[in-house]
């Protein structure tokens, strides 16, 4: 995308004013996008997005510019801008470029470039509504999308990397509203990958439909949900964004090499239950948060973070490591050539375990069972977390009794991991897309049932 | 090409293919430093170029976007646009609106002039950091920064509208990392400035400080029902999150509670709510909106009765009104309706009346995105705070939620003070507002 000339007397140029790393991330992101509202298309976009990332380092200092223009000129002169407090005479001499084409992990077939298959994907939507109000006459409406996106990246840096790769990001979604007349209330579903829209010969519409539909209703007929301290089941895939909150970020060297982390002096340590093993994995092949290479071109990795409570990795970029002394993880990553890479998570998981669900909720007095959560945020200095409950359920005396709604889980990160006393088998991955420091990049978050001894439940009874 | 040039290439082409269109420009440049343990973390330079345009032929409307400002490319757009709008449903109420002539801000107002060396914004963070680094049980400072823009929009349509505006952004923060024993707080203090030299780094140290100091032993309270004031921050993000009750987008789409509730008392008869985009003084400032209509103060409840929705022209027409110049639509997105700077009238509460007796002030909210419903007004959310007594801070208060109904609590305000507060982006101008009976887990 970037006449390697170009990059070549820019890398140098950067060199030249006394950096030690200097790198170009060339970025072109074809973007399509459907959206339905109930039985009708909403709206078709599309879009390209274009820029050329430039980061000089200058020891753990680094300096970031971007512009949408691709002539030299204007490269160098956000380097001058970038280096003019940094000027010093060069202490490194930049390495010839050696072009190497990743291995593809992650075959797509039906990309943008082949076809955007609109047509295919009003199909979907319209299905899965359909298949939504087929549910009952108290789902209001439906809203529908299908995100197809194709990031194509190059990068060149100093060292001597030029490579590049093609990611094809889709992500179908519904959201169901149902109503009594007075109250109203949502539920959804959604599947993605890291492929393209032949996605479509595994997923189902009326499914994708049906579950919206359900969890709209279970939600109108929920109660006030108790508040206070209890016992809480989450449900697997999507209740893996505990620990994605509560302790991922916090494994991230953007957080640990600040010491913002609480973990980050405990590598070794128990930090969890034993009973919990999590890994952060970019290699699982066609899942969401999967890439062949990182966003600073180094091949990405499984890393094994908590191996039976105890912490044994970081996830690490380049400055991570830097500023650490861990090895990278191929986990450098960011939104767009808009971010500076930061180590960020890709699929993230809780290992299973032989806990039976029966177990879990018969072993409970008074608590919740939350088969499916929302979003949520942490603060990484503290760990102090919260995150919504998508569908939950008051259990009291072993019985599961009511749905609830409006409840919040809140605590914190250290506390939690050593609250988890009993994992299943139902293992499960769900996308999300996780906002941090580089942007919002594609993260799964999974895990099986599991049980949390005692959490904070905010409920509004 | 400059932006007119440009703009006048692409809006012929849409009317060549018998359409109408409206095409947004969004610029700007930006400077962004960070600091860590006294050292220069993040110095980065920034310059964006945009187009965002929306076509309608036929009753169905296209969009599409290019950040790539070659001829081919911005061609390609409108081809885009124009082929999207063909899988679009017809959408008779969606039209380019009539609007004509020029519109353009005043720079001196938005854009004063201000040069501050590279030099100077470097030893603003560095002291920023440094000065709270330095102080009693200050672990680190996790968050420190600076950021200095200019952003600028033009609105072009094919019926000869032409609208401009130009705004720069100053702002500085910073976040510390507080520990004593086995316990810990993070807090931090945002300021934002059309002038690098309006901003005061000491007044962000010693503000981030004192929350710091001011939280860290707090303890959780007993579950009950309290009195609760949010300060003008966690006020904004409150009313802020349920503002879609004021969409009349929402409304047409069926997920805004309010769509029958015109002229309805949906709240104490004391409450004056309004949206003001023309004070200057706020960072929602605008002279128009994405359609390129001239904005206009907005009475949304006047003595506790919903007296409008706001609307784009699309929703206007949907529901036999003039728009209220409230289009939002960014170069990437569809035609939308949002508020811009919401004003609440001060009451006629003193400070006496308003902190009398127990009540609990808010100053911390999480989970804001995951926790609320704004279709059914349900929330849950995270908090800090001080329990207070007669203006008093009694204990800090930590790890409690608060949970609730919004439009319920509108209902259920026992007192409104009697000064305004913008919020820390000064993104809106409100009183304290003194609600009562909300249920509080510790």
């Amino acid at each position: 995308m970037l006449d390697s000339r170009i990059s070549d007397s820019v890398v140098d140029y950067a060199i030249s004013l006394g950096a030690d790393f200097a790198e170009l991330f060339i970025e072109r992101n074809q973007v399509s996008t459907v959206a339905t509202l109930s039985n009708e298309v909403q709206a078709v976009r599309s879009g390209i997005d274009f820029g050329i990332g430039i980061r000089l380092v200058y020891g753990f200092k680094v300096l970031y510019g971007y512009t949408n223009k691709t002539n030299e000129q204007e490269l160098k002169r956000i380097i001058t801008e970038l280096a003019t407090k940094d000027l010093r005479d060069p202490i490194t001499q930049k390495v010839n470029f050696d072009y190497r084409q990743p291995t593809d992990h992650h075959p797509a077939v039906e990309t943008l470039t082949v076809d955007a298959g609109i047509e295919s994907k009003i199909a979907y939507l319209l299905a899965a509504d359909q298949s939504a109000r087929a549910a009952s006459n108290m789902i209001s409406q439906t809203s529908g999308s299908c995100l197809q996106r194709e990031q194509h990246i190059e990068l060149f840096n100093s060292e001597g990397l030029h490579t590049e790769d093609t990611r094809n990001y889709i992500r179908a979604s519904l959201t169901a509203y149902a109503s009594d007349g007075g109250e109203q209330a949502t539920g959804s579903w959604n599947d993605g990958g890291l492929r393209g829209w032949e996605i479509k010969d595994d997923i189902n519409a009326e499914k994708t439909g049906e579950e919206a539909a359900r969890q709209a209703l279970v939600n109108l007929s929920a109660k006030a949900c108790p508040s206070g301290r209890m016992p809480v089941v989450l449900g697997n895939g999507f209740g893996g964004v505990i620990f994605h909150e509560a302790c991922g970020h916090l494994l991230e060297t953007t957080a640990v090499a600040k010491k913002a982390s609480v973990f980050h002096d405990q590598m070794g340590e128990m930090i969890a239950s034993p009973v919990v093993s999590a890994v952060d994995d970019g290699t699982m092949s066609n899942e969401w948060g999967s890439i062949n290479i990182d966003d600073e071109g180094l091949e990405t990795q499984r890393t094994q973070l908590i191996k039976d409570g105890k912490l044994t990795n970081f996830l690490a970029d380049r400055i991570g490591a830097a500023q650490t002394g861990y090895e990278r993880t191929g986990s450098g990553r960011r939104q767009s050539y808009h971010f500076a890479p930061a180590s960020r998570m890709r699929n993230t998981f809780i290992e299973p375990g032989d806990a039976e669900l029966d177990d879990m909720i018969s072993s409970i007095d008074k608590g919740i069972y939350a088969p499916h959560m929302g979003g949520g945020s942490v603060q990484p200095g503290t760990g102090e977390f919260n995150f919504a409950v998508q569908e939950g359920y008051y259990v009291e005396n072993g019985k599961i009794q009511h749905p609830v709604k409006a409840a919040t889980l809140i605590s914190t990160g250290p506390a939690v991991l050593k609250e988890i006393s009993m994992i299943g088998k139902d293992f499960s991955l769900a996308c999300g897309m996780c906002g941090s420091v580089s942007g919002a990049v594609p993260t799964t978050v999974g895990q099986a049932t599991l049980k949390v001894d005692d959490i904070l439940v905010g409920g509004n009874a | 090409m400059n932006q007119e040039e440009s703009a006048a290439v692409v809006l012929e082409r849409v009317k060549q293919a018998g359409a109408e269109g409206d095409l947004i420009i969004d610029e700007g440049e930006s400077l962004t430093l960070k600091t860590r343990e006294g050292e220069l973390e993040e110095h980065k330079v920034s310059s964006l170029l945009i187009f965002g345009l929306r076509v309608v032929k036929d009753d169905r409307v296209g969009t599409a976007y290019s950040e790539a400002s070659d001829a081919d490319a911005l061609a390609s757009m409108v081809d885009q646009a124009l082929l999207n709008a063909t899988f679009a449903k017809v959408e008779p109420d969606e039209k380019i609106a009539g609007n004509s002539g020029q519109l353009r801000t005043d720079d001196n107002v938005l854009c004063p002039s201000d040069t501050p060396t590279i030099d100077d914004k470097i030893l603003f963070v560095q002291s920023m950091e440094n000065e709270l680094a330095a102080k009693d049980k200050i672990k680190n400072v996790p968050s420190n920064g600076l950021s200095d823009g200019i952003n600028q929009r033009h609105v072009f349509t094919t019926g000869g509208l032409c609208a401009s505006t130009k705004q720069r952004h100053c702002s500085a923060a910073s976040f510390a990392l507080m520990e004593e024993g086995d316990k810990n707080v993070m807090e931090g203090v945002v300021r934002v400035s059309r002038q690098f030299s309006d901003l005061n780094y000491q007044e962000i140290v010693e503000g981030t400080y004192d929350r710091c100091l001011s939280l860290l032993d707090g303890t959780a309270i007993p579950t009950k029902h309290y009195d609760v004031i949010f300060d003008e921050d966690n006020q904004t993000s409150l009313f802020g999150i349920f503002s879609s009750m004021f969409s009349a987008q929402s409304a047409k789409d069926g997920v805004n509670p309010m769509r029958d509730k015109i002229g309805e008392q949906i709240a104490d008869t004391r409450l004056n709510l309004s949206d003001q985009p023309l004070l200057t003084d706020g960072f929602g400032y605008a002279l128009f909106d994405a359609e390129g209509t001239a904005t206009k103060t907005t009475p949304l409840i006047v003595e506790g009765q919903l007296r409008t929705l706001v609307h784009n022209s699309a929703t206007a027409t949907h529901f036999d009104v003039i728009t209220t110049g409230h289009a939002s639509r960014s170069p990437k997105s569809t035609l939308g309706v949002s508020l811009h700077q919401m004003h609440i009238d001060k009451g006629t509460d003193s400070p006496s009346s308003l902190f009398a007796r127990e009540y609990l002030l808010i100053t911390d909210l999480s989970g804001l995105h995951s926790g609320a419903n704004p279709i059914s007004g349900q929330f849950s959310f995270g908090a800090s705070g001080y329990l207070m007594k007669e203006g008093e801070r009694i204990q800090p208060v930590r790890n409690i939620t608060v949970a609730g109904n919004f439009y319920d609590m509108l209902k259920k305000i026992s007192a409104i003070g009697d000064e305004l507060y913008w919020d820390q982006y000064r993104g809106s101008l409100m009183p304290r507002i003194r609600f009562s009976d909300v249920a509080i887990s510790g």
